[in-house]
C-alpha cells in the first residue's frame, strides 16, 4: 500500500480496541468510552511510548541478573552446583550437544534480548517520527508479540525440573534467583509489547499529528 | 476505504473527567526492578571475598567452579579457574574466597589437595569419594594478608590440634611413614608428621606431633623407640617378641616413655626438643651406666655366637656386656686369638646387691681409688680365682655369653697388671670344656690294653664254661641219688607226723572229755596241792614269828 491511507485518527474518529467499533470521539481531548462494549476509547494507547519504555527498561534491568544469577541449584551428593543460563549453554556446548545449546541460547538469551532491542528500536523510530520501513516494523512488532508467549519455556522447564528432581538426599534441584528475574524479563517484555501501540508506526507517515501520550 | 463513512450516524462518545499524568506510574516498574537488581548486586559485591591464587605441583581432581576450599569442613571458597603457570611447571588455581573467610588469607595459611587416602593406619578423606577432591585449608597465625599461595603436596597431618612437635634422630626411617602413630602406654597420642634426611644424609630426622593433653608426658628424659612391626630379638636371653599394636604391626609406629629410674629433674620437654630414636624398647629404656670399665679377654676357643651386646654375667647376673669381638695376633707365637672387649658396669653390680649395708659396701668398692681397686681386683683374680668363661646362652641359636665365676683351683695367671684395658684370665668354658673332657676320656680309652683284656676275657669265659659243665654234672648226680632218698624220708616223716597227731588227739580226749576220770583226778590232786601249800605258808609264817620253834617246838597259849 503505497498510497497515503486515511487513518481513523486523521478522520477524527476513534476505534474501540476491544470490539473494533469505529466511533466519533466525545471530544478530541477525551474520546470517552465505547458505546458498544464500554471500553475506554483512545485515539492511541494512553502513554504508550512512555509505558513501553518503562517496561523495556525494567526488563533490561532484570535481564542482567537473570543471566548472572543462577537459575538452578543442583545438589548432587552433598555438592551444590549453581547453574546460570549461559553456564547451561556452555555446558551443553562443551558436552557435545550443540543443537541443544543453540536452542537454549536462542530461546533463553537471544529472544528476550531481541525483544528488548526490537521494542526499543520501534520506540525510537516512532519517537523520531521515522517513516521508513513501516511494514517491516509492523511485522517486527507482530513477531515480538507472537514470540512473547513462548518465552516462558525456560521458566517452565525450570519449575518442572525442580518439581520432579527431588531425590533427597542423592539429588535435589532448587530454583535460583535468576529464574525470577528471567520470568520478570519475559513478563515485562510481553507487557511492553502489549503496551506498545503499533498504530504509532503509521502515524508518522501521515501529516496530521495525532494526540498521544 | 473507498466509500465515504457515514459520520453523522456514528454514536457520540461520553465525556469523562480528564486525568492527566505527565509521568506514567508505570515507571515504578523499572525503578523497582533496578532497585532489586541493584540490591542483589550490592549484596553480591558486599559478600564477595578476595580472589586468591594457589600454585600446586599437580591439581588432581580440581575443577573450576566445582572444587571448594574447605576449612573445618566449611566451604570458604570456590575454585574459579585452573590454569598452568607461565612456565608450564605448575598449576595455578584461582579461587574466590567467601567474605567471612577473607581474614584467614594470611601469610602462613596452608593449602593442599584433599583426596581419598587409604593407608594402613586409616582411611582419610573418604568424603571426597562422593564430593570430589577439595582443597584443604589450614589457618595461619600471621597478621599479614596474602593473596598468592603455594599449595602443599602432602596434607599437613595436624591442622589445628594443640600439642607439641618433637624431633627424633635416627639412623634410618625404618618402617615409619607420615601418619605413623605415636604411642604412650599403648595409647595413640600423636603421629609422625614429617621426616627428612639431615644435611649430610647421614641420619634421619623424624618430626612427631604429640597431642595436647599427652604432650606433657614427653619429658626431657623421655626415650623414644621404634614400635614398628614386630620387634623380635634373638639373643643369649632367648627370643623376645614385642609389638605395640596391630596398627603399629602393619604400619609402623613409635612409642615413648620416661624410664622409672629417672626421678629427679623431670619436666615436660619443650617444643621441637630433640630425642634419639632407639631401635627398640629394651635399648631405649636401658639404664645409662655412669661408670663403665673395660676389660679384655683372650680366649683360646671359637667365639662364634658371641655378639656385641651379649651379656657379661657374674654367677648368671648381668653386670656388663660385650663391647667388641675381634682377633689379636700374638707376635711371639704367631697365633691368632679372639680378643673380646667387655664393658663392666660397677653400678649394676652394686644395684644387684640386695641389702642396704651390702649396697654401701659395694659402693665403697666402686669408689675406691684406682690403685686400691687394681689391688683388690688382683687379689680377687689371683687368690680367689675369678675367671671368665664362654658359655652357651641358647643352645638353639648357639648364642654365647661371657660368664665370670670363681675357680679356686685355677692356676695363677701371669698377667700384665698395668695394661689398659686390663686383661682378665679365662678358662675354657661351655662346649670347649666339654670337648676337652671328652677328648681326655677318648684318650684314656685309646690307651687301654684292649687286646689283652679281650684274651683274658676269653680265658675267663672258657673257665666259666667248664665250671658250668661241672655244676651240671653235680646237679645230675643230686638228681639221681638224693631225690629218691628224699622222697622216702618225706614219706616217713609224714607217717610220723600222723602218729603224733593221733597221740595228741587221744591225749586231748583223755584230758578234756567231761566223763573221763583224768581231769577229776587232776582236780583232786590240785586241791591237795593247794592245801599243802597253805599249810606250808602257815608253817613258814609261824616260823618267821617264832624262829625258836624250830628248837623249842610249838608253844601253846601265850608265846
Amino acid at each position: 500500500m503505497t498510497g497515503v491511507a486515511l487513518t481513523a485518527a486523521q478522520a477524527g474518529l476513534v476505534s474501540c480496541e476491544a470490539c473494533q467499533l469505529l466511533a466519533r470521539p466525545a471530544n478530541p481531548e477525551e474520546p470517552g468510552y465505547c458505546r458498544r462494549c464500554g471500553e475506554k476509547l483512545e485515539f492511541r494507547r494512553h502513554a504508550s511510548i512512555q509505558i513501553t519504555w518503562a517496561l523495556i527498561i525494567a526488563a533490561a534491568v532484570c535481564y542482567i541478573p537473570a543471566n548472572v544469577l543462577p537459575v538452578l541449584n543442583t545438589t548432587q551428593l552433598g555438592t551444590t552446583e549453581a547453574d546460570t543460563i549461559l553456564g547451561g549453554v556452555a555446558f551443553l556446548y562443551t558436552s557435545g550437544s550443540w543443537p541443544l545449546a543453540l536452542i537454549v541460547l536462542i530461546a533463553s538469551v537471544m529472544i528476550p534480548l531481541g525483544k528488548l532491542v526490537a521494542l526499543a528500536y520501534l520506540l525510537i523510530t516512532v519517537q523520531k517520527g521515522s517513516v521508513k520501513n513501516n511494514h517491516d516494523r509492523t511485522r517486527l512488532y507482530r513477531m515480538v508479540e507472537f514470540i512473547g508467549r513462548w518465552s516462558m519455556l525456560d521458566v517452565f522447564v525450570d519449575t518442572f525440573t525442580v518439581a520432579l528432581v527431588q531425590l533427597q538426599p542423592l539429588m535435589s534441584v532448587a530454583p535460583g534467583t535468576g529464574v525470577l528475574f528471567f520470568a520478570a524479563v519475559v513478563v515485562l517484555t510481553m507487557l511492553a509489547a502489549e503496551s506498545f501501540d503499533p498504530r504509532l508506526i503509521w502515524d508518522s507517515a501521515t501529516p496530521t499529528p495525532v494526540p498521544n501520550g | 476505504m473507498a466509500e465515504e463513512p457515514d459520520l453523522e450516524n456514528l454514536p457520540q462518545a461520553v465525556v469523562a473527567p480528564k486525568k492527566r499524568l505527565r509521568v506514567s506510574i508505570v515507571w515504578i516498574i523499572p525503578i523497582l526492578a533496578a532497585l532489586i537488581a541493584a540490591g542483589i548486586a550490592i549484596q553480591r559485591i558486599r559478600s564477595e571475598g578476595p580472589s586468591i591464587t594457589i600454585s600446586f605441583k599437580a591439581a588432581q581432581g580440581i575443577e573450576a567452579g566445582k572444587t571448594f576450599i574447605k576449612y573445618k569442613d566449611v566451604r570458604i571458597g570456590l575454585v574459579t579457574a585452573v590454569e598452568l603457570s607461565e612456565d608450564y611447571s605448575k598449576v595455578v588455581v584461582k579461587a574466590k574466597i567467601a567474605k567471612h573467610a577473607a581474614g584467614l588469607m594470611v601469610d602462613d595459611a596452608k593449602f593442599w589437595v584433599v583426596e581419598p587416602r587409604i593407608t594402613l593406619s586409616g582411611v582419610s578423606g573418604l568424603n571426597t569419594l562422593l564430593s570430589g577432591n577439595y582443597i584443604g585449608f589450614h589457618a595461619g597465625v600471621s597478621d599479614e594478608d596474602r593473596r598468592d599461595f603455594v599449595g602443599l603436596d602432602e596434607p599437613p597431618p595436624i591442622t589445628d590440634q594443640r600439642g607439641k612437635q618433637f624431633v627424633l634422630k635416627s639412623n634410618s626411617l625404618g618402617s615409619l611413614g607420615v601418619g605413623a602413630p605415636v604411642y604412650y602406654r599403648r595409647i595413640p597420642v600423636g603421629q609422625v608428621i614429617a621426616y627428612n634426611l639431615n644435611a649430610g644424609g647421614k641420619s634421619v630426622e623424624i618430626v612427631v606431633f604429640v597431642e595436647a593433653p599427652y604432650d606433657n608426658f614427653v619429658t626431657n628424659e623421655s626415650r623414644f623407640w621404634s614400635a614398628s612391626g614386630i620387634d623380635v630379638t634373638v639373643g643369649a636371653d632367648g627370643v623376645d617378641v614385642h609389638t605395640e599394636s596391630v596398627t603399629a604391626l602393619l604400619a609402623g609406629g613409635l612409642a615413648f616413655a620416661t624410664p622409672d629410674f629417672v626421678a629427679a629433674g623431670v619436666h615436660p620437654a619443650a617444643e621441637n626438643s630433640e630425642f634419639t630414636l632407639y631401635r627398640n624398647r629394651a635399648t631405649a629404656m636401658k639404664q645409662p651406666d655412669p661408670v663403665e670399665r673395660r676389660f679384655v679377654l683372650y680366649f683360646n676357643e671359637s667365639v662364634r655366637g658371641l655378639s656385641v651386646g651379649a651379656p657379661v654375667t657374674l654367677y648368671g647376673l648381668r653386670v656388663g656386656e660385650v663391647a667388641e669381638v675381634g682377633l689379636s695376633l700374638e707376635p711371639q707365637r704367631l697365633i691368632f686369638r679372639p680378643r673380646v672387649l667387655i664393658t663392666f658396669f660397677p653400678d649394676r653390680l652394686v644395684g644387684l646387691m640386695s641389702q642396704r649395708a651390702q649396697a654401701t659396701t659395694g659402693k665403697a668398692i666402686t669408689e675406691i681409688p684406682e690403685k686400691d681397686r687394681l689391688r683388690t681386683l688382683r687379689r680377687i683374680v689371683e687368690e680367689r680365682g675369678l675367671r671368665a668363661q664362654l658359655k652357651t646362652g641358647n643352645y638353639l641359636t648357639g648364642e654365647l655369653y661371657v660368664a665370670f665365676e670363681y675357680f679356686p683351683d685355677a692356676p695363677k695367671p701371669k698377667l700384665d697388671w698395668n695394661q689398659e684395658p686390663l686383661e682378665l684370665p679365662v678358662v675354657p668354658g661351655g662346649l670347649a670344656n666339654l670337648e676337652a673332657k671328652l677328648n681326655s676320656i677318648l684318650g684314656k680309652i685309646d690307651n687301654m690294653p684292649l687286646n689283652a683284656i679281650a684274651s683274658d676275657v676269653k680265658d675267663a669265659i672258657a673257665t666259666l664254661n667248664q665250671t658250668l659243665k661241672d655244676a651240671d654234672v653235680l646237679v645230675g648226680r643230686v638228681d639221681a641219688q638224693w631225690v629218691p632218698e628224699g622222697t622216702k624220708t618225706l614219706q616217713e616223716l609224714r607217717k610220723a607226723i600222723s602218729t603224733a597227731d593221733r597221740t595228741l588227739n587221744n591225749a586231748d580226749a583223755a584230758f578234756l572229755s567231761k566223763d573221763s576220770p583224768a581231769p577229776q583226778d587232776l582236780r583232786d590232786t590240785l586241791q591237795e596241792v593247794t592245801r599243802a601249800a597253805r599249810a606250808i605258808r602257815i608253817f613258814v609264817d609261824y616260823l618267821q614269828r617264832h624262829p625258836d620253834a624250830l628248837i623249842r617246838g610249838k608253844t601253846e597259849g601265850k608265846p
